[in-house]
């Protein structure tokens, strides 16, 4: 089995039960008291406005479906978003999800609060409610078990949701025969007395119960056979739970007249009054009956918001990834290996939504449904994005059906919803839509590199849309590619080089806006053990800080910013590519010396090492710069494109003055110098002064090499790094020239194995 | 690969299992292990699983957490192999792990915590080292004041 395999795990019935325990929560053992009395009462319509939010929930879980058996992928509605309308939808899709699930699990703990006010009493401290009291206790419990990572396994899972099915069937069985039909439309006013128009308010309200579908998707990596569980799953949980919803607040409504249902527990009251008191010789059936419910509304509201906080954290990730939040968030706790700093993050918020909104269920359950809306709206325009696109990697197992109908109807509806919300609901989202484009915009736009499949789309038929639409599409479009804010890795290895190459860094950041890192490599013999050299490390420390300390200082008068890292290794140039890799380094500047620190233990491993060179590479032969002229000889190529680019940011940042050469042999001048003008004006070096020359190419390099103070060369010599590192390059010129030389290596496109290797 | 088909005169470090949690980890056990010279090591991450409930971390963190626990390793000793398994119980997949690549002994360094905290993670020391069925090294941890 591969490890794909191996890392799926989750079955159709646990994919089912995470749906089904995330939506049966707070929402269905809270709401329903507050929705029948809303707005002056809405009376027993409420169930109507929950089998509309159950329309409204399956044409999303249509979409959902379709997205999730195409990307399973963590993240959910955030990577589709982010995928096919870009970074800037993905800022508030994932920021919605986020914020959204915060609420959501806000509101669950006030529901586990309210249900846990039945069982004991809580004491009230001043700005806080009792409820409240009792709220941020469960909450801190869930964010502390989060972090932890104790979870229960799925065998617990599927029996909690288990159990939950049967408690909530024993009381419709209860209710159907203490159901007394002018209970439920004898009242004041009918069916209907707040009339039909209270139907989509109410909807509004309870929609926060059909949260919870989604999440399966999050997770739909872990699914076994996801094209076919994932859309099993996520209707099959939205269809079991709207039946569900009809089925109990039909009950409630008919044990309990709407105007009294408690709008704390309506559950557990409306079970004190369907359960007779005594059954036989057992008296207190219905008040058990009352504790059994409270016992489920617990374990539901537990349930989801524990689902909730777990999801948010695979949004972090997922966005972390895509650079629109700081990776910083998804570290992993040493010993627990969960996400802890967003599982704090996000506790956090919801604590603070706890203490600051408890107050007012309401508004943190359309606060969260407003949220959660925005996003399946975004997420059903995204896939009509990704079908017209016709992106040949977005390839469904599961289709919508009545493509385009049913994701057009998703946006709608979604949307649509969101109008019959509260005016403070609807600021709320509004106001954080515009956060989260401001956040897009100030934060997230030059750091992250992913274009959506629309603005791709978009710019890639240019010349057939409308010039506005283009526009904005570059408008919004991220600037944070890989070649900008690059890093330039400096391998540092003695004081006397430290300088000058830092220098060249530095000044290549400053120009590129990137920052500088400065890695001291230490190398330990291998007879040494590195534990030994570690402790020997006081008087290395010492030697490593002075010498980083003097490369920050030198790096601080170019104004970029620097890092500093002493890397302890055995090996010496294999480090070199290993850190370049490992910290994502753009550029990495050494010097002549340092590549030849490797000693006879590279000489194996080379070719393994060099088949695929991380970055660009320069290799400086020289001690020290003190630069007022450069020449760079060019042909042509990848490489002399570097060299290029180097001598472009030294005459910007320090007002190097740049020549160029070319060799040629003699009678060809005219076209060399028209070459070589072509050249400096495709690499932005016009006003450079040219110089073509004829001869022998490394003697004429090496003779007019003397009359400047560096000469960049770029590696047209195929394998030029390897045979450096080898020491075997014959490359008499730079040795004995006495001018600094800089080697300048650039990856290509075509095989580096061959490049590197000189193609053998 | 060493072979441990027979125990008789079996190089005890002839084959390492070396299981790992993270980079910090990993680079630390590695380093525990250093001076005894082990002729071959394997570094074996385990994926914590849930069997019906969604993992601590997405799938792509853990894999991205066990190839930076590998490169540590790989810091201490190059040619170390890897091997990642996937499990609800941690200790019977280091045992599995063991079976699968052939090794001589499982080394590992306990992660410390108070009791409280072993408990509520699963100690996993204890379960290591009573239902081996080959020999388990405890590397000694150099922080071990608590």
């Amino acid at each position: 089995m591969s490890d794909e395999e191996l890392a799926k795990d989750l079955g159709l019935v646990s994919a089912m039960t995470i749906g089904i325990g995330t939506m049966i929560g707070a929402g269905i053992f809270v709401l329903p008291g507050v929705a029948v009395n809303a707005d002056g009462g809405a009376g027993p319509i409420v169930v109507v406005s929950f089998i509309v939010g159950g329309v409204i929930a399956m044409v999303n879980a249509l979409s959902v479906s379709e997205l999730g058996t195409a990307m399973p992928k963590a993240g959910g509605g955030y990577y589709y978003i982010n995928k096919s309308l870009g970074p800037m939808f993905g800022s508030i899709a994932g920021m919605g999800d986020w914020m959204g699930l915060a609420f959501a699990s806000a509101f669950y703990c006030i529901g586990f609060g309210q249900y846990l006010a039945v069982f004991v009493g809580l004491p009230a401290i001043p700005g806080l409610n009792s409820i409240q009291v009792g709220a941020l206790v469960a909450g801190a419990i869930f964010i502390g078990v989060n972090y932890i990572g104790a979870k229960e396994t799925g065998g617990i899972q599927t029996m909690i949701v288990g159990l939950l099915l049967s408690i909530l069937a024993g009381f419709s069985v209860a209710g159907f025969f203490s159901f007394d039909y002018a209970t439920l439309a004898g009242n004041e006013g009918g069916l209907a007395p707040g009339g039909y128009g209270a139907i989509l308010p109410g909807t509004a309200l309870v929609f926060v119960s059909f949260l919870g579908y989604a999440k399966i998707a999050t997770v739909a990596e872990e699914l076994k056979n996801p094209g076919r569980n994932l859309p099993i799953a996520i209707i099959g949980s939205v269809g079991i739970v709207t039946v569900i919803y009809a089925i109990l607040v039909t009950t409630m409504l008919g044990v309990v007249p709407w105007p009294e249902l408690s709008q704390d527990a309506p559950v557990a009251q409306a079970a004190r009054v369907a359960f007779p008191e005594s059954i036989g010789p057992i008296t207190g059936v219905a008040g058990g009956a009352a504790a059994v419910m409270t016992v489920g509304a617990l374990l539901a509201t537990a349930s989801s918001a524990n689902a909730s906080i777990l999801a948010s954290a695979r949004i972090n990730f997922a966005m972390g990834r895509d650079k629109i939040v700081t990776n910083w968030l998804n570290e992993i706790h040493p010993n627990y290996a969960t996400p802890y700093r967003s599982i704090l993050v996000t506790g956090g918020l919801i604590v603070l939504f706890i203490a600051l909104l408890g107050q007012d269920i309401e508004i943190l359950s359309k606060a969260a449904s407003v949220l959660h809306l925005i996003v399946y709206a975004l997420m059903n325009v995204g896939l009509i994005v990704f079908r017209e696109a016709d992106t040949p990697e977005y390839d469904p197992d599961f289709t919508v059906p009545l493509y385009p109908l049913t994701p057009i109807l998703g946006a709608v509806l979604s949307l649509g919803l969101v109008a019959f919300m509260d005016g403070i609901e609807i600021a709320l989202s509004g106001a954080f839509v515009v956060a989260a484009v401001a956040w897009y915009f100030i934060y997230a736009r030059d750091k992250t590199d992913k274009q959506g499949v629309l603005s791709e789309h978009i710019r890639s038929r240019g010349s057939d849309l409308p010039d506005g639409v283009v526009d904005a599409a570059d408008a919004v479009a991220p600037t944070g590619t890989e070649n900008d804010g690059p890093t330039i890795m400096v391998a540092v290895a003695n004081p006397r080089t430290e300088s000058a190459l830092i220098t060249l860094a530095s000044a290549l950041a400053q120009h590129e806006g990137g920052r500088v890192l400065a890695t001291h490599i230490v190398t330990v013999p291998d007879q040494t053990s590195l534990e030994t050299a570690a402790e020997n490390r006081t008087g290395l420390d010492q030697s490593s800080e002075e010498l980083l300390a003097a490369a920050a200082s030198d790096a601080e008068a170019f104004d970029v910013p620097i890092e500093t890292k002493t890397i302890l290794s055995h090996r010496g140039i294999e480090e070199v590519f290993d850190a370049a890799r490992t910290n994502d380094a753009d550029t990495v500047v050494m010097g002549y010396g340092g590549t030849q620190f490797a000693g006879g233990r590279v000489e194996g491993s080379l070719d393994e090492l060099t088949h695929d060179l991380p970055c660009d590479f320069l290799v400086l032969d020289g001690q020290r710069l003190d630069l007022s002229d450069v020449l760079v000889p060019t042909a042509g190529g990848p490489s002399s494109d570097l060299s290029a680019e180097v001598a472009r940011a030294l005459r910007d940042t320090a007002g190097i003055d740049v020549s160029l050469l070319y060799v040629v042999d003699s009678g060809e001048e005219a076209s060399g110098r028209e070459f070589l003008a072509d050249w400096a004006d495709g690499h932005g070096l016009d006003d450079a002064e040219i110089r073509v020359e004829t001869g022998d190419v490394e003697e004429t390099i090496g003779r007019v090499g003397e009359e400047y103070d560096l000469v960049i060369v770029g590696a047209t010599e195929r394998g030029l790094l390897s045979r450096i590192v080898r020491g075997s390059l014959a490359f008499e010129t730079i040795e004995n020239l006495e001018t600094p030389v800089l080697l300048a290596e650039r990856p290509s496109a075509r095989s580096l194995w061959e490049r590197l290797v000189g193609g053998r | 690969m060493t072979s441990t088909d027979d125990a008789d005169g079996q190089d005890l470090l002839g084959h390492v299992l070396l299981p790992v949690a993270n980079e910090e980890d990993a680079f630390a056990t590695a380093m525990a292990l250093e001076p005894y010279e082990p002729e071959h090591v394997t570094a074996l991450h385990v994926v914590e699983k849930g069997e019906g409930v969604p993992d601590k971390t997405p799938v792509e963190q853990s894999e991205e957490l066990a190839s930076e626990s590998y490169a540590a390793v790989r810091r201490v000793f190059p040619d170390a192999d890897d091997h990642t398994a996937y499990a609800r119980d941690i200790v019977g997949a280091i045992f599995d792990a063991a079976d699968e690549v052939d090794a001589s002994a499982i080394a590992y360094r306990s992660r410390g915590g108070n009791r409280i905290m072993q408990f509520l993670s699963g100690d996993l020391s204890l379960k290591l080292v009573t239902n081996a069925h080959l020999p388990v090294i405890a590397l000694p941890r150099e922080d071990s004041s608590e």
